[in-house]
């Protein structure tokens, strides 16, 4: 159908911010590498002219676009989500990154949790999904026992790469046996959700999906990197596996357009990608559909954090990913920035915390201590 | 229904066994076990909210004289009181059904007692999915009346207007806005023109000459056409216009008149045919480059979604005080955005949705103009309405609406006033019949 009207691009008004205490007066970020599994996240600090602080989180970037963002930001208020939306839709982690920072202020401004700013708990907890590191069972068991040990009841299992050499019936029979073994090793509370990590052909994930229908995972993940209608229709018409899509993605009408084409039943819109009032709108886009949201999350525990306030406040949030090192020194560091492990759950759920913000403090010290970069 | 009923039959509904509900529960009663009894105002967010609580909900009827409004559309007022001094108020106004709109609010009024009113997404969920029945333009203006007193308590709780919440504003010089008008002849055309550039005003709209039916006569259609052109003509190539078919043609119709005012660049053709069936409307829309508009009759985000995946209108135009207040108005918003849709919120009811549509226009970068029920002239409707809220609401200033200051939605309502307009009972919308008495779309 033809569009009669194009939207044009904003035209923001110049800051009108001068000495108002909500006008961002001063930036930070940092660039952090957990010092074992290398992943890498940025952190920004914003600090309000009144002298209240927010922290968010955003995927990796270079540094130019730290100091992008920070040029584009100043003078604005930390209420203006949607001048941050549109200004640094080229800079999705700094989107993210920002806008989250902004929410954490404000809401500590107002005096209560981010979940309340973003229109009130519908839940009073949230189901957490364990990232467990490992690209095989044996180098997932530790993450796994670790993730056990921190209260998860959901648990993603990686999926096998599929050589060219292996047939593809024996390769259905590996992953199928990958998935019995994990299913075994966490215990018969445990649900699980297969991360294809987008590496599979559309015909191949069909065949996986079809395979594993009776095994009941809650979805499959990310199956295929190729998102073409056709490519996804292949899966989503041989199979009643639900699909989880969207980790990579960060315009909305990518999001919508899955949604039109029938190829998900989990969107994954990831918070190192979209801050948490881009993804209430791509949430409210999924709920007429029927559609539910787990945003996906392979960064630090301050995105893993924010997810749980934004699970908080949708009607249609399933579950948020929370990343479970192997190693002790990565699990380490993420406790310290935190000022102590957040990440952790209540048979399967993350109480909520009831403080302005995040709800924690944020340390800058571990910030100072893990970054590449501080700008 | 007493509150205190409600919270009873929760927890009995928690507490019996299966075989004793069978006894109770008719066939069609949900026979899934409530695993734990959470009414409203139950302690199971007593840890993660706030510690405010709904402690009373109002509705007043407002009825204005018949020589300043129609008749068909008293206003409905919500109030919804906290224990914390806090207030809010809402607009559940309803066309014709007044009444009916009244006695929603107040069969919600169960789900609303004892809750935390800063939990507006979840209150939202409760009326509209955990009430069972779904849509419907009663209960969607109920909602809606309840909703926006919610966003008002939200924002005054948080001191921050409610566009601010939603993070606006994108232009802090307001929104863009329209006003109604008729003429109907080249003179009277221009003199609307001057009358309206003196107000600087940008935009109008207008309405069809004639009822239509499902096929039209060559001389129907030349007199709409004509119609139309004469306004351009006065009007002059600079002032916005759009037309409002109030969904008066079949979608055969719509097609052939849409096709020859094409030269015209309206702003946007209005509700060109009835809202129901979507394809069909999409057959009048494609032989037609004039911006097409729709969704005043539309409930929830729920209602608009094929319009959207099917890509057939450019605008929409939910109404706050019908599609389910600003949580609705704000998703279908931030829906449309994502397809290139632009938004022009219908408000042809009472000043506080009208205003409260302007905090989600505020917050949108897809928002296009503002409607309001009103004339160049405010007449004595304005005088009424700055009764009720203390300034004269919903006037333009250089052709937008400026933005509330104050905390909420910016407003509060006199109630002193609201007694100077007592209820007058529900007059229906005025029905309209073609020559042979059959009747018409209106």
């Amino acid at each position: 159908m033809k569009r009669r009207l194009a939207i044009p691009p904003l035209a923001f008004a110049p800051p009108q911010s001068a000495g108002h205490p909500l006008e961002i007066a001063q930036f930070h970020a940092w660039r952090l590498k957990e010092p074992v599994s290398s992943r890498r996240y940025t952190v920004v600090e914003l600090q309000s002219r009144s002298g209240e602080t927010g922290y968010g989180e955003g995927g990796p970037v270079p540094t130019a676009e730290i100091v992008e963002a920070r040029a584009a930001i100043q003078g604005r208020r930390a209420t203006e989500s949607e001048f941050v939306r549109a200004r640094l839709a080229g800079l999705p982690a700094m989107e993210a990154a920002v806008g989250n920072a902004m929410l954490d202020l404000l809401s500590k401004s107002r005096k209560v949790p981010i979940y309340q700013f973003l229109g009130g708990p519908t839940r009073f907890k949230a189901r957490l999904l364990a990232r467990l590191e490992g690209t095989d069972e044996a180098s997932a068991t530790a993450p796994l026992e670790r993730a056990k040990r921190q209260g998860f009841r959901a648990f993603t299992i990686p999926a096998l790469q599929r050589d060219a050499m292996i047939p593809l019936q024996e390769y259905v029979d590996r992953v199928r046996a990958r998935v019995a073994k994990m299913q075994s090793m966490g215990g018969a509370a445990a649900e699980w959700v297969l991360d294809g990590a987008a590496a599979m052909t559309p015909g191949d994930a069909a065949t996986v999906a079809k395979a594993l229908e009776k095994v009941h995972l809650i979805w499959f993940d990310e199956p295929t990197g190729v998102l073409t209608t056709d490519g996804l229709a292949k899966i989503t018409d041989e199979s009643v596996m639900p699909i989880g899509l969207g980790r990579k993605i960060h315009d909305i009408p990518a999001f919508q357009n899955l949604l039109r084409q029938a190829s998900v039943n989990v969107l994954r819109p990831g918070l190192g990608l979209n801050s948490l009032t881009k993804i209430k709108r791509i949430a409210a886009l999924a709920e007429t559909h029927y559609v539910a949201v787990a945003p996906y999350h392979e960064g630090g525990p301050i995105g893993a954090m924010a997810g749980v306030h934004l699970a908080a406040a949708l009607a249609n949030s399933y579950a948020v990913d929370v990343p479970v090192p192997a190693a002790d020194r990565d699990a380490a560091m993420r406790a310290e920035i935190t000022s102590g492990n957040k990440e952790t759950a209540e048979n399967g759920f993350a109480v909520l915390m009831n403080r302005p913000g995040l709800g924690f403090e944020v340390n800058r010290k571990a910030l100072d201590t893990y970054s590449e970069e501080r700008i | 229904m007493k509150r205190r009923n409600l919270l009873g039959m929760f927890a009995a509904a928690g507490a019996m066994g299966a075989n004793r509900r069978r006894l109770v529960d008719c066939g069609c009663a949900p026979q899934v076990q409530r695993s734990k009894a959470m009414p409203p105002g139950s302690d199971v967010f007593k840890d993660v909210g706030s510690n405010l609580r709904i402690t009373n909900m109002r509705v007043f009827g407002v009825t204005l004289d018949e020589r300043i409004a129609q008749a068909d559309r008293p206003y409905v007022f919500v109030k919804i009181e906290t224990n914390q001094g806090a207030v809010g108020w809402g607009e559940a106004t309803l066309e014709g059904k007044a009444s009916a709109a009244m006695a929603c609010v107040m069969d919600l009024k169960d789900y609303l007692i004892g809750s935390d009113p800063m939990q507006v997404e979840h209150l939202w969920q409760l009326m509209y999915i955990g009430s069972f029945y779904r849509g419907g333009p009663v209960l969607g203006s109920a909602i809606s009346g309840i909703d926006q007193a919610l966003w008002d308590i939200r924002g005054k709780v948080m001191n921050l207007p409610v566009y601010e919440m939603l993070g606006g504003p994108v232009d802090p010089r307001g929104v863009r806005g329209y006003y109604h008008a008729a003429a109907w002849s080249l003179s009277e055309a221009r003199e609307l023109r001057d009358q309206t550039r003196q107000a600087g005003v940008t935009a109008l709209k207008f309405q069809l000459p004639d009822l239509l039916e499902w096929v039209e006569t060559g001389a129907k259609i030349k007199r709409a056409v004509r119609h139309m052109e004469m306004l351009r003509e006065g009007l002059g190539p600079d002032l916005d216009f759009a037309v409002d078919f109030h969904a008066r043609p079949s979608p055969t119709v719509a097609a052939i008149i849409l096709r020859e005012i094409e030269p015209l660049h309206l702003l946007f053709a209005e509700e060109i045919c009835p809202p129901e069936n979507v394809r069909a409307m999409a057959r009048a829309v494609k032989f037609s480059t004039t911006p097409i508009a729709t969704g005043e009759r539309l409930i929830a985000s729920y209602g608009y979604a094929e319009l959207i995946d099917l890509g057939v209108v450019d605008i929409l135009q939910p109404d706050i005080a019908h599609v389910g207040g600003v949580t609705a108005l704000w998703k279908v918003s931030a829906a449309a955005e994502a397809s290139g849709i632009r938004m022009a919120p219908h408000a042809c009811e009472g000043p506080i949705g009208g205003i409260a549509s302007l905090h989600v226009d505020a917050a949108g970068p897809n928002f296009l103009a503002q409607e309001i029920c009103g004339f160049v002239d405010a007449g004595e409707k304005g005088k009424v309405w700055e009764d009720l809220m203390g300034f004269p609401a919903m006037r333009m200033v250089d052709g937008r609406y400026p933005l509330p200051t104050r905390p909420g939605l910016g407003i509060d309502i006199s109630e002193a006033a609201i007694k100077r307009y007592p209820f007058q009972g529900t007059r229906p919308f005025p029905p309209a019949f073609h020559e042979d008495g059959s009747v018409a779309s209106l």
